[in-house]
C-alpha cells in the first residue's frame, strides 16, 4: 500500500474508533462499572482451610467456592461477584449490601452438610425439611460415573458407622424423598429407590456434567470439610467512596488541563497535536473500559483511578518523545517533510521499547498481586496499549500529513526552527 | 551541533557523591528508624469516617474505647473526617462494635468504611508483592538483554534498585505507613525509572552505530543532551497529574501520590546520574572504545 493511502486509512480508522468509543462509553455514569470501594458495600477475601489440615488443592478450592456461592445466594445479594484470587483465596464482593453485619456472620462459618428428612412438598414443589438424619462427616467420598447409556450418576461412599445408619434410614424410606442440604439450602432431593445396605450409593438423575460435578463437590464438603477464614474485609459506606471518586476525577481533570497548557506553551502547534492525541487516547481508553464493564470484567476502583492519572502521564510522554525527535531532526537540517517520516518512526521505536518495559512490570503485578492493586495494574496495561495505538494510528500519520502542508508554510507556528519550507 | 551541551559524564564524581550520600541516608534511616507497615501488612482494623457533624478527636476516641476497642489510634483528616486504627481483626466483632460507635457519636452507620485484615494475611500480601518485584526485575533484565545488551540491562536495574532504596528510605524518614498502594507505587516507579533509562540507552545505541571520530564517553554525553529536553518535559508532564493527585486526590489516594512524586524525581535523576555513568565506564573498557579513547581523548 502507498504510504499516503496508509495514512488516510489510519486517520479514518482513528475517527471511527473515537466515534465508536464515545457511543460505547457515553454516558459515563452508567457505562463504566464502579467498584465497591466507590459504590459502597461489603468486600471480603476469604481463605480456605481444610479442617483436617491437608494442603490446599484445586478440589478444596472448588468446595470452598461452592460453600461461598451457596451462602451468598442465601443472603439474596444481587450483583454479587465471587472470584478466586491466587492459590488459596476467594474474593467476595457484595455491592450496595444493607446489612454488612449479617453478611459477615453468614460468610464466616464452616460449611454444614446434612441429610434430612422430607416431610412434605410445598406449593411450589420445594421440599419441606424434617429431622436431620445424618451429618456430612459420615461421607467418605464422592465420584462421578457413567453407565453404558452415557447417563451420569454421582456415587457416594459412607464410613462403617455411617453405612449402618444409612442402611436403616434407606430401609425405612423406600419410595420417599430425602434431602441433601448444605448450609440450610437443599442441593438435591432424591427418592430412595431401595434399601442401601453396603454404604455404596448411586444418585441418578438426568444430570448434566456440570450438575453432576456440583453435586459431587457438595457431597465432598461432608467428607472433607472446608472452613473459611476472613483475611480482609472492607465495609464501605457509600458517601466516602463517592467523595473519593469526585476528588479523583477532579484531580485527573486538573492534571490533564495543566499538562495541556504546558504542552501548548512549549510546543505550540505540535502541542495542540499532542493534546488532540491525548483526546484520542482518552476516548479509546474509556471505550475499552466501557466494553470490559459490560462483560463484568472491570470495575473502577480508587487505585484504578490512580492508574488512569498515571497513564495520562505516560501518554503525554510518548507524545513528547515524538515532538522532540521531530524538532531535533528539523533543527539538524532535514526538510520538514522527510523529518516527519523518519523522526516519527524512530520515536515510536524508542517509545515502544520503553512502554514494553513498563508493560512487563504492570503485567507481573496483575498476575501476582492480590486485592485492590490488581485494578491499578489493569488500568495501567490498558493505558499502555492505548498509547501505542494512538502513536501508530494517529500521531505519526497526522504529523506526516501536516508535515506536507501546514507545517511547511508556517514552521514557526509549530515551534520548528531551521528546516525551511521549500528546501 | 551548535547547541550548548552540559558535560554530565564529566561530573561522574559529583553524581557518585550525591548518590552515595542519598543511599547512605536511606539505608541509615531504614536500619535506625525502620519502615512502619500499615495494618494491611500486620493485621488489624482501619476505619475511615466522614463526619457531617463537627467532632473532637477525644470524643471519637472515647466512643471507640467504650465500644470495646483496646487501643484505638484516632487521627483527623483535612475534610473533617477521622481515620481510626486498632489492632482488632475479627470483621464480625469490629463491625458490630463500629455500629455502637456510630450510634454513640450520632453518625450514620454508612458514614464509615471499615477495613479489617487478618493477622496471617499481611504475610501473604507481602510475599506476593515481593514475588512481583523479583519477577519483574528478572523479566526486565531479560527484555533489555535481548533487545539491547546485557551491560545495559544490568546498569538499568542498578539504577532501579538505587531508586527504590532511596524511596523506601524517605518512607522510613517520614514515618509514613507502607500500604499495598505503596507497593503499587514502587512498581510504577520501576516502570518510570526504566522508561527514562531506556530512552537514553536507545539514543546511545543509535549513535554508537556511526561512532568513529569521538570517544564513547563524549558520544554518550551527546546522547544524554539530545534527549535532555524530552527527559525534562516528560518528567514535568508526568509530575503534574501526580502532584495534583497529592494535593486534591483525597486521603485515600494521597500516599500513592506521595511515593510517586518522590520516585519520579529520583528516577529522572538516576537515568542520567547513575545508569549512564556506570554504563559508560563499563563500555570504555571494551577494546574497540579504548582505542577510540586513546585516539580522541585530547580532541574532545
Amino acid at each position: 500500500m502507498e504510504p499516503k493511502q496508509w495514512n488516510a486509512l489510519a486517520l479514518g480508522a482513528v475517527v471511527l474508533l473515537v466515534i465508536g468509543s464515545w457511543l460505547l462509553f457515553w454516558p459515563l455514569e452508567s457505562k463504566i462499572t464502579k467498584g465497591l470501594d466507590i459504590r459502597g458495600g461489603l468486600s471480603v477475601i476469604l481463605t480456605a482451610e481444610e479442617t483436617t489440615g491437608t494442603a490446599i488443592t484445586e478440589g478444596v478450592m472448588d468446595r470452598a467456592e461452592l460453600i461461598v456461592r451457596n451462602r451468598v445466594d442465601r443472603l439474596g445479594a444481587s450483583e454479587a461477584s465471587i472470584q478466586r484470587q491466587g492459590a488459596a483465596s476467594i474474593l467476595v464482593q457484595l455491592p450496595g449490601i444493607g446489612n454488612a453485619d449479617e453478611a459477615l456472620a453468614a460468610l464466616g462459618t464452616t460449611g454444614q452438610l446434612e441429610i434430612r428428612d422430607v416431610v412434605s412438598v410445598d406449593a411450589t414443589g420445594a421440599p419441606v425439611l424434617g429431622d436431620i438424619l445424618l451429618t456430612g462427616d459420615v461421607i467418605t467420598g464422592a465420584s462421578i460415573s457413567t453407565d453404558q447409556l452415557g447417563k451420569l450418576s454421582v456415587d457416594v461412599t459412607f464410613s462403617g458407622e455411617g453405612a449402618k445408619r444409612w442402611a436403616e434410614i434407606t430401609t425405612a424410606r423406600v419410595g420417599r424423598q430425602i434431602a441433601i442440604v448444605l448450609d440450610d439450602i437443599v442441593q438435591s432431593a432424591p427418592v430412595v429407590q431401595e434399601p442401601i445396605l453396603g454404604g455404596q450409593t448411586a444418585i441418578t438423575g438426568n444430570f448434566t456434567p456440570e450438575e453432576a460435578k456440583k453435586l459431587k463437590t457438595v457431597l465432598e464438603t461432608g467428607a472433607l470439610p472446608v472452613s473459611l477464614k476472613f483475611e480482609e474485609s472492607r465495609v464501605v459506606g457509600p458517601t466516602l467512596g463517592q467523595d473519593s471518586l469526585r476528588k479523583g476525577v477532579f484531580a485527573a481533570l486538573v492534571g490533564l488541563a495543566l499538562v495541556g497548557v504546558y504542552l501548548i506553551l512549549f510546543y505550540r502547534g505540535l502541542g495542540v497535536l499532542s493534546l488532540t492525541s491525548l483526546f484520542v487516547f482518552g476516548s479509546l481508553f474509556l471505550g475499552i473500559l466501557a466494553v470490559l464493564s459490560s462483560f463484568g470484567w472491570f470495575a473502577l476502583s480508587l487505585p484504578g483511578i490512580a492508574g488512569i492519572v498515571l497513564t495520562i502521564g505516560l501518554a503525554a510522554d510518548s507524545s513528547i518523545l515524538i515532538n522532540e525527535r521531530f524538532k531535533e531532526e528539523v533543527a539538524a537540517g532535514k526538510t520538514i517533510r522527510s523529518a516527519a517520516k523518519s523522526s516519527t518512526r524512530q520515536a515510536i521505536g524508542t517509545s515502544l521499547d520503553a512502554n514494553l518495559v513498563t508493560l512487563v512490570s504492570a503485567f507481573v503485578l496483575y498476575l501476582v498481586a492480590i486485592g485492590p492493586v490488581r485494578g491499578f495494574a489493569l488500568t495501567l496495561m490498558i493505558g499502555i496499549f492505548c498509547t501505542v495505538v494512538v502513536m501508530v494510528l494517529y500521531k505519526r500519520p497526522i504529523i506526516i500529513a501536516l508535515g506536507e502542508s501546514v507545517m511547511m508554510k508556517m514552521p514557526r507556528l509549530f515551534a520548528l526552527k531551521g528546516g525551511g519550507g521549500g528546501a | 551541533m551548535p547547541r550548548f551541551e552540559i558535560d554530565f559524564l564529566g561530573r561522574k564524581l559529583l553524581f557518585a557523591v550525591i548518590s552515595g550520600v542519598l543511599l547512605a541516608l536511606a539505608i541509615g534511616a531504614l536500619t535506625v528508624q525502620g519502615l512502619s507497615f500499615g495494618i494491611e501488612f500486620q493485621g488489624g482494623t482501619v476505619i475511615n469516617i466522614t463526619a457531617d457533624v463537627p467532632l473532637e478527636i477525644s470524643e471519637v476516641r472515647e466512643a471507640f474505647v467504650d465500644a470495646g476497642f483496646r487501643e484505638p489510634v484516632v487521627q483527623s483528616t483535612e475534610d473533617g473526617g477521622f481515620i481510626v486504627r486498632a489492632s482488632e481483626s475479627d470483621p464480625d466483632e469490629v463491625n458490630r462494635a463500629f455500629g455502637d460507635v456510630a450510634a454513640a457519636l450520632g453518625l450514620d452507620r454508612a458514614a464509615g468504611t471499615v477495613t479489617t485484615i487478618g493477622p496471617g494475611w499481611g504475610q501473604s500480601v507481602t510475599n506476593a508483592a515481593l514475588l512481583a518485584l523479583v519477577l519483574s526485575v528478572f523479566a526486565i533484565l531479560l527484555y533489555i538483554s535481548l533487545r539491547f545488551e546485557y551491560k545495559m540491562s544490568i546498569t538499568a536495574v542498578t539504577a532501579l534498585i538505587h531508586d527504590i532504596i532511596i524511596v523506601l528510605g524517605i518512607y522510613a524518614l517520614s514515618g509514613r505507613d507502607v500500604t499495598p498502594n505503596t507497593i503499587a507505587a514502587l512498581l510504577t516507579i520501576m516502570g518510570y525509572s526504566l522508561y527514562d533509562t531506556v530512552v537514553v540507552f536507545h539514543r546511545m545505541k543509535e549513535n554508537s552505530v556511526t561512532l568513529v571520530k569521538s570517544t564513547f564517553t563524549s558520544m554518550a554525553n551527546h546522547s544524554i543532551n539530545q534527549v535532555l529536553v524530552r527527559t525534562i518535559n516528560t518528567s514535568v508532564t508526568s509530575l503534574i497529574p501526580v502532584v495534583v493527585l497529592l494535593f486534591f486526590g483525597g486521603e485515600t489516594l494521597r500516599d500513592f501520590a506521595f511515593a510517586l512524586t518522590v520516585g519520579l524525581f529520583i528516577s529522572t535523576y538516576s537515568s542520567i546520574g547513575v545508569a549512564s555513568p556506570i554504563f559508560v565506564l563499563w563500555k570504555e573498557r571494551e577494546p574497540k572504545f579504548r582505542a577510540l579513547a586513546k585516539k580522541y581523548a585530547q580532541a574532545s
